[in-house]
């Protein structure tokens, strides 16, 4: 259940102890990117049903920022995963 | 016609319904009690990218402190016998480390007793069975709606950390937890 996140560095938490901070899955576009490009990053989201990638900071545990992925109409949770182990592994990039 | 007389030589002690709730119900500690400690010694401590295995095996390596886990690379280290000061400048020679005084920042009480688990079970959501919170172990953990660093420090026995600006709420808040257990709170000895 979505209620019960294990944080790979606390274990098993509530979820009052983490804050949702959106979508993981855009990626941030270069700097000289165009306008265009920006205005996707930053306003165009999807309003996907099933198996989202959303990103989690541990704000009353250990403070990192977490990538769970987790379907939120069943609220089954597949992973949660360090963010900066799926930017290093590059694999938070799929859209 | 009948005339009652009181017996004027009895005398009552007045005592104001509610003097238990000002000066507290219970001045000794019950076998369940809340500790504060006065003034111990709180450092944040964080490890540089590539220092944590050595930071904190040079943390467990002092004397007369305990060592909190806060999360990846970062803990809090209590000691009770050495001064924020001194111990700031021991773990300050450590490569690779970032110390902080937070003794005047924090709080730290101490909660024991038989039914110590029933108690902080009505005030966080983790699962603090031996099997999974073993004696010795701390996490960073919302107590009472607050974020705080737990410890057990001993099978029915429990240290908790939290900020000092938050420290009357989650007093107030386990006092009211253990009331079952008639839980006594002052400050402690050390
Ligand atoms: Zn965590």
């Amino acid at each position: 259940m979505a209620s019960l996140i294990t944080c790979p560095h606390c274990g098993v938490r509530p979820k009052e102890e983490f804050s949702i901070r959106g979508d993981a899955v855009p990626v941030r576009p270069a700097p000289n990117a165009g306008a265009e490009a920006w205005y996707a990053y930053v306003y165009v989201r999807d309003n996907p049903k099933g198996r989202i990638q959303e990103y989690w900071h541990h704000a009353a545990g250990c403070r990192r920022w977490l990538v769970v992925e987790r379907d939120n109409v069943t609220h089954e949770v597949f992973s949660v995963r360090d963010a900066a182990d799926v930017a290093r592994s590059g694999s938070g990039e799929a859209a | 016609m009948c005339e009652v007389t009181l017996p004027m030589t009895l005398s009552f002690a007045h005592r104001h319904v509610l003097e238990d709730h000002i000066v507290g119900f219970e001045t000794r500690p019950n076998p369940h009690h809340l500790a504060v400690v006065r003034r111990p010694t709180i450092l944040c401590v964080l490890a540089h990218a590539g220092f944590e295995g050595g930071v904190k095996a040079a943390l467990h390596a002092l004397e007369g402190v305990c060592v909190r886990i806060c999360g990846p690379a970062e803990w809090l280290v209590v000691s009770h016998s050495v001064g924020p000061e001194a111990l700031l400048r021991l773990v300050r020679e450590i490569e690779g480390v970032s110390a902080f005084d937070h003794s005047d920042g924090r709080v730290l009480m101490r909660i024991a007793g038989p039914n110590v688990r029933s108690i902080l079970a009505k005030c966080l959501a983790v699962d603090l069975h031996r099997d999974s919170f073993a004696p010795g172990a701390s996490a960073n953990i919302l107590i009472a709606h607050v974020a705080g660093n737990l410890a057990r420090i001993g099978e029915d026995a429990f240290e908790i950390i939290v900020p000092r600006s938050y420290a009357g709420t989650v007093f107030e808040e386990v006092k009211e937890m253990g009331r079952e257990f008639a839980l006594t709170a002052g400050f402690s000895e050390d």
